[in-house]
Order: C-alpha cells, then structure tokens, then sequence
C-alpha cells in the first residue's frame, strides 16, 4: 500500500534582498529539486517576501498544515538573523493559538556561514531544536555548511564535489525521513571546503578591497572609526 | 563611567520591571551616569546582509534608522548592557536586530582566534565591556546553557547574566570590571 502524500514547507530565510547572489536560496532550489517528489510535495516561503508582502499568516497556516518544516538560512552572530527570530517567534505564538489544527511533526535546518568551518553554526541549529520544542514538533537533525561564501560561485568545481555531495545527500535523507516518519535517531551533517584556509583568507581580503575601491573608496577607507571615543 | 542599556520594549513583563530596576540600582550605586534606548517591533529593520557597512560607508550602517545612534552611544560608553528576553535559547528578535546591526563595528577581514575558529577583526582599539543579561518566564536549564554559549563561546570580552533576582544580579555584577576592553572581541 502506498503511504498517504506528504508535505514539507521550505523556509529560505535569507535577509539579503531577492536578485542579489544568495546562498540560501541557492540551498533551498536544490532541497525543493531534490526532495520534491511522488511522495513528497513541497511547498516553498520566501522569509523576506512575506515580509514585504504581509502574507506571513498564509506562510504560518502553510507551516502548521504541513507535515514536515525546512529552514534555510545564514548564520548571523552565532545564531539566527533577527529576521527569522521575528518569523518564528510571531509563528510559535500562532501556533500556540492553532494547536489543535496543527500537523507540523518534525523540523530540519541548514545553516551556512562565511566562515570556513562549519562547527560555528551548531549554536544556531541547538536554536532550531529549540523552537522545534515550542511547536511540539521534533526537531530530526540539521546540515552545518562551512565556507558558504565559496558555494556560489564554485558549484560545478571538481574540489567541491564532496561538499555538494554532502548537501545534497543529506536532502536525500530528508526525503526519506519524511516518507517513513521514522522516528530513529539522526546525525546532524556537517560539511567544509576543502580549500586553504590561509588561501580563503587573502581571497576574502582582496574581494573586500576590490569592492570598496569600486564604490570609490581608498584602501584605507575600510578602517574607518566614525564612533571613535575622544 | 558611562553605562548604556538597551531593552526590548516587547517584552516589558513584571520580570523585566524587576530587572531593570536592580541594574538601575546598582548603576545609581556606582555613580554611573546612564543612557537607555528601548527598541520596540519594527523600529529597526533588518540587517540585510549587504555589506554596505563595510564597503560602502565603513563604520556605519547604509540604513538610516535608530541603530547609528545605538551604536554611537554603545561606543561611546564604557559599558552596555544588554536586557534580552531569551526565545528559543537566544536573543528575542528586537534584540537581536540590534546585535546583528552591530556588524559596523567590525571590520570585513578573516583572521583566526587562538581556538583556531575565524573571527572578523576589531575595528576599533577600544570597546565597551559588554554584558548580556538574559531573562524570560518559565525558562528550561537548555534555554539559559544555549544563551551562554552562543554569548560566550566565540566572543571574548562579553559577559552572560542570567536573571534569576537582585541579590543574584548584584553578586553577579560585582565581580566583573566594568572598563572599556582592547583587542579582539
């Protein structure tokens, strides 16, 4: 017998406004590709827009009506970015208000973050678990994604077939945890470049200069104090 | 000395009034002179994650709202507190909008902590001691280690106060130096 359908809403919960190179959203086009299928239906919000366009309730109902819930974001000071706290805390208040309607049963996450080591984003994913707790749902396991700042540019390039394996399998574990509701224990995954970190380092350093000094400013300008105390 | 206290003015509960009135106690007792800024839902927008703060106009934020002021008086300072409601074992939020807006103050560079994680570089020779008291009804022991942690394990120079009541508070804070600290955060 075939098991019922079903659904997961995608959570792309990047502040940065849409049109501008993205990793998230990057993230979320390949999990909704990847987990999408017969069994699975997908359902995808974008943070920001709802946001700008005041539609968070129908995201919030799409949420509680789903079986499953994926959040997709940037790592912001060792955490989530304000803008998803405001997302999730209006939702947890939501669905307090709706708990006998809600179906939401289990929570994943992926969290990228600019720096190269993927261990900073496990603060932002015990978070998650967290929320996870306020909607009685259970949270399943997260994806740590070091290096994010590399991923956009770099995604058919051999060195970082490992890293995109390691994402993308770990959708694929999604998927099936979906299907089965398997409650057994999952692993979180955690996944780095395999790039010099010294290398990472200088090539950050030059895109910083090389920008300024498009907008017009001295290299030096990147070291302004304009809150120095006297 | 001058102290700076910014409040999130969601979550005024009768536990904020009690906070807010013990560090106001003990600041008035040092002789602090004090400047507060509350920050209510949509004051601040959001850090957009542009960079424009590094590259655009270094130091400061490209969006004019109330942060340049927040972070001016928090510069200017010798100590700030943070009250932060703690949801989900973070900063709610407001306060977090505040924190994540006070990437100006950093500079865009990479370098590595003696841990061996990578941090940005200070922008500045000084900066205020920084002290985060967190509170919250009902809070689990998860909910006030995780706040510790996103706090305390990759930054220096910031301390972490769990409110639990004055007495407590006062133990707390009068152990730790209140003096603008150098080097990296």
């Amino acid at each position: 017998m075939n098991s019922p359908l079903k659904t997961i809403t995608l959570l792309s919960a990047s502040p940065k406004g849409t049109g501008l190179p993205c990793v998230s959203r990057m993230f979320c086009d390949m999990a909704a590709e990847r987990i999408g299928c017969e069994e699975v239906c997908v359902r995808r919000f974008d943070v920001r827009a709802c946001f700008a366009e005041n539609t968070e309730e129908s995201a919030y109902r799409a949420m509680l009506e789903s079986d499953a819930l994926f959040v997709l974001f940037p790592l912001y000071f060792f955490c989530l970015p304000g803008m998803l706290m405001r997302f999730l805390q209006d939702y947890s208040v939501f669905a307090k208000a709706h708990a006998a309607e809600s179906r939401l049963n289990r929570v994943y996450a992926l969290v990228n973050c600019g720096f190269p080591e993927a261990e900073i984003n496990e603060e932002a994913i015990r978070v998650v678990a967290r929320f996870s707790v306020s909607v009685q749902a259970a949270f399943r396991f997260g994806i740590l994604v070091g290096g994010g700042g590399m991923a956009l540019g770099t995604k058919d390039a051999p060195f970082m077939k490992p890293y995109f394996d390691a994402i993308t399998g770990a959708f694929d574990r999604i998927r099936s945890d979906v299907v089965s509701f398997s409650e057994a224990p999952l692993a979180n995954v955690y996944t780095e470049a395999n790039f010099p970190r010294k290398l990472y380092f200088l090539m950050g350093g030059i895109g910083w200069k090389h920008t300024a000094k498009k907008n017009g400013l001295p290299k030096k300008a990147l070291r302004r104090q304009p809150y120095k105390r006297d | 000395m001058l102290a700076y206290v910014v409040s999130d003015a969601e979550f005024q509960t009768e536990r904020f009034r009690s906070l807010e009135s013990a560090l106001l106690e003990f600041l008035s007792e040092k002789d602090c002179s004090v400047e507060r800024t509350s920050v209510a839902c949509g004051e601040l927008r959001n850090c957009a994650g542009c960079f424009g703060c590094w590259v655009k106009t270094p130091g400061e934020c490209i969006v004019r709202d109330p942060i340049a002021e927040i972070n001016r008086r928090s510069m200017q300072s010798d100590v700030t507190f943070y009250l932060c409601p703690i949801v989900f074992g973070q900063f709610s939020a407001n306060m977090k909008s505040v924190i994540d807006r006070w990437l100006p103050n950093m500079l865009p560079f990479f370098v590595t902590r003696p841990d061996g994680s990578t941090m940005h570089p200070p922008r500045y020779d000084s900066y205020p001691a920084q002290v985060m008291i967190g509170y919250g009804d009902d809070l689990e022991n998860e909910d006030k280690v995780l706040f510790r942690d996103i706090t305390k394990k990759h930054r220096n120079g910031v301390e972490v106060v769990i409110w639990h009541n004055a007495e407590e508070l006062g133990r707390a804070l009068h152990d730790m130096r209140f003096e603008r600290i150098g080097g990296s955060l």
